[in-house]
């Protein structure tokens, strides 16, 4: 901010663009940054990888080794023999896959509600749920959990499926895609004697299969991720998802490291080919929210 | 779902009438959940706050005005979980925006191999939030944890992360950098590559150098991604959860207890659902009043 720091940005530019040719002192050293960041990054997954292959014996002890000897898939065989993770597994896909095809489709009908149908009130709808945006999902959780209570949703699925199908955030995505397709196709169709119905099956949601997959990708990930509420409307051991069963795992297997690793590797692994696959979409999905 | 074939034998009328049945009835499963798992919920819980529920027995619940807010402001265990949050939020939102900016910056530059730390930056953010505090409870593990280990070359005595009342809600506070700063790292990201080129080249033609070019072209042109960075840490930050729980359960002491802990245990282990519906609401007024500073603070910017 001050004159000299000006100065010697201007000294520091006058140095790099009278290298001409070769590495300049600068890129070198922003890839040794960049890569050195990345490698911190990394070190909690190199540990949990590792860890996850150790003995129980090597896990604990002193010293670090990242790499194990001998390797052992003891704590993965362990783990599916003694705890419930392929059934918490399964209970999170179906919770998942579930809120995420919710929100598709319930999304998508009030988006194209919002923007290609013509009514009064359509204005202050979209206002209402916008400024739904402001109240945050846990401040609702006790009131919310007299309602399933109420409904009879405790320990369903349905109590972690139900309250998350109507964001506001997939109404805002879709709501701005929307706006953009052509008004001319519409009435196109419309001429043809296409339905407001055919047009929304199949011209609108045909056209926007980009944004929807970012959003399918995206209400996947923080769905399969879900804590809090999870945590308080599944209470019988056998409806537990993922990630509230490793923090159980831990708790009953303490100071078992290998196999509290082997535990998070396999909750966050189906995960994680997923990002590898799709990571476009995903960030895609990331950056929309950003620019909304 | 009507067909709307012969819609040039309609009158204006009937035709706008369809329009707006069609309309409603396209928003409704939209409307109902959104009715009944959040609007409602907002209506019951300010309700709520106004009476000593009765858990049992709703009915037979007491009135109690503004009692319970009252309550709040004297309670030195709601203090606490507040001071602890407001102190989480300070040490995340701050870094994760400085980290999060150099990573983008960095990678926006001619650098070798930018899809791949691209990926790695953002990797951890999909993670769950209790797999990501596991791991680094075993890392900030003083018996067989990495970071003390090496520490341990270079120090005598390296803190006791996590039963600290020093280091476990900075130690927290890292973790939650580690997890979740992809997120923002991709926003600040991709708001620096749509800053034209050409500002930069006027820049330099100017004399402009590497500070003044990032003071006066990338600053105020990625100023809304920024902002937005900020005001999304900041509603994160004051509903931190999951990686207290997990890492040190509120301790040692009460030393990370943060409120939505606080509103958790008053609700589920105390039953006062009056009185945690209050401490919602007042987290609420809190993040609305975030969330209305952000809209000047970005009305400004778009004019």
């Amino acid at each position: 901010m001050s004159e000299a720091t000006a100065d010697q940005g201007r000294r520091q530019e006058g140095v790099e663009s009278s290298t001409t040719t070769g590495f300049s002192t600068r890129t070198v050293l922003v890839h040794v940054a960049m890569y050195g960041a990345a490698l911190l990054f990394l070190v909690p997954y190199a540990y949990m990888i590792s860890t996850s292959l150790k003995t129980p014996e090597a896990a604990v002890a002193t010293g670090m080794s990242w790499i194990p000897s001998p390797v052992t898939f003891g704590s993965y065989v362990e783990l599916f023999a003694t705890s419930q993770i392929l059934q918490w597994g399964l209970n999170t896909l179906i919770i998942s896959s579930t809120t995420t095809i919710l929100v598709l489709v319930v999304d998508s009908m009030i988006a194209f509600s919002l923007t290609r149908l013509d009514w009064t009130g359509q204005r202050y709808l979209l206002a209402l749920i916008v400024a739904s945006f402001m109240v945050p999902g846990f401040v609702n959780i006790i009131p919310l959990y007299l309602v399933i209570a109420e409904l009879g949703l405790i320990n369903n699925y349905l109590a972690v499926i139900l309250p998350f199908a109507a964001g506001p955030l997939g109404v805002f995505l879709l709501v701005q895609f929307f706006r953009d397709i052509p008004y001319e196709l519409q009435e196109a169709a419309q001429l043809d004697g296409f339905s407001n119905f055919r047009i929304y099956t199949r011209m609108i949601l045909p056209l926007s299969k980009s944004i929807l997959t970012a959003l399918a990708l995206f209400m996947f990930v923080w769905s399969w991720n879900q804590f809090l509420w999870p945590l308080i409307v599944l209470q019988s051991e056998a409806a537990y998802t993922l990630p509230i069963g490793v923090v159980v795992l831990r708790d009953n297997f303490t100071i078992q490291p290998a196999l509290t690793m082997a535990s998070a590797v396999v909750a966050s692994g189906p995960l994680f080919i997923l990002f590898l696959l799709l990571q476009e979409q995903l960030m895609t999905a990331v950056e929309m929210q950003g620019v909304t | 779902m009507a067909t709307t074939d012969e819609s040039d034998g309609l009158t204006p009328e009937s035709r706008s009438g369809r329009e707006l049945l069609e309309g409603v009835l396209f928003a409704s499963p939209y409307l109902i959940i959104f009715g009944v798992f959040l609007l409602l919920p907002l209506l019951i819980g300010g309700y709520m706050s106004l009476f000593d529920w009765n858990a049992l027995a709703p009915a037979e619940s007491t009135f109690v005005g503004l009692e319970n807010y009252a309550q709040l402001l004297a309670d030195p265990q709601f203090r606490n979980a507040l001071v602890n949050t407001v102190y989480f939020a300070l040490l995340t939102v701050p870094s994760i925006l400085l980290v999060g900016l150099g990573l983008a910056l960095g990678v926006n530059r001619d650098i070798k191999g930018q899809g791949f730390l691209r990926a790695v930056f953002f990797s951890p953010y999909i993670l769950t939030v209790s797999v990501a505090a596991i791991l680094w409870t075993d890392l900030y593990s003083t018996q067989y944890g990495v970071i003390n280990y090496y520490l341990g070359m270079v120090m005598a005595n390296p803190p006791q992360w996590l039963q600290s009342r020093l280091f476990a809600m900075p130690a927290i506070a890292l973790t939650t950098v580690w997890w979740l700063v992809g997120f923002s790292f991709v926003i600040l990201l991709s708001a620096r590559q749509s800053v034209p080129e050409y500002l930069y080249e006027a820049a330099r033609l100017d004399g402009a150098g590497t500070w003044r070019q990032f003071r006066d072209v990338t600053v105020p042109q990625m100023r809304g991604a920024i902002f937005f960075v900020i005001v999304i840490n900041l509603i994160w930050a004051f509903q931190v959860y999951g990686q207290p729980y997990v890492m040190t359960a509120g301790g040692p002491g009460q030393a990370t207890e943060t409120l939505v802990m606080y509103l958790y245990q008053a609700a589920f282990n105390q039953r006062s659902f009056g009185y945690a519906s209050a401490i919602g609401y007042v987290l609420t007024a809190i993040l609305v009043g975030v969330s209305i500073a952000n809209y000047y603070l970005l009305g400004g910017d778009n004019e």
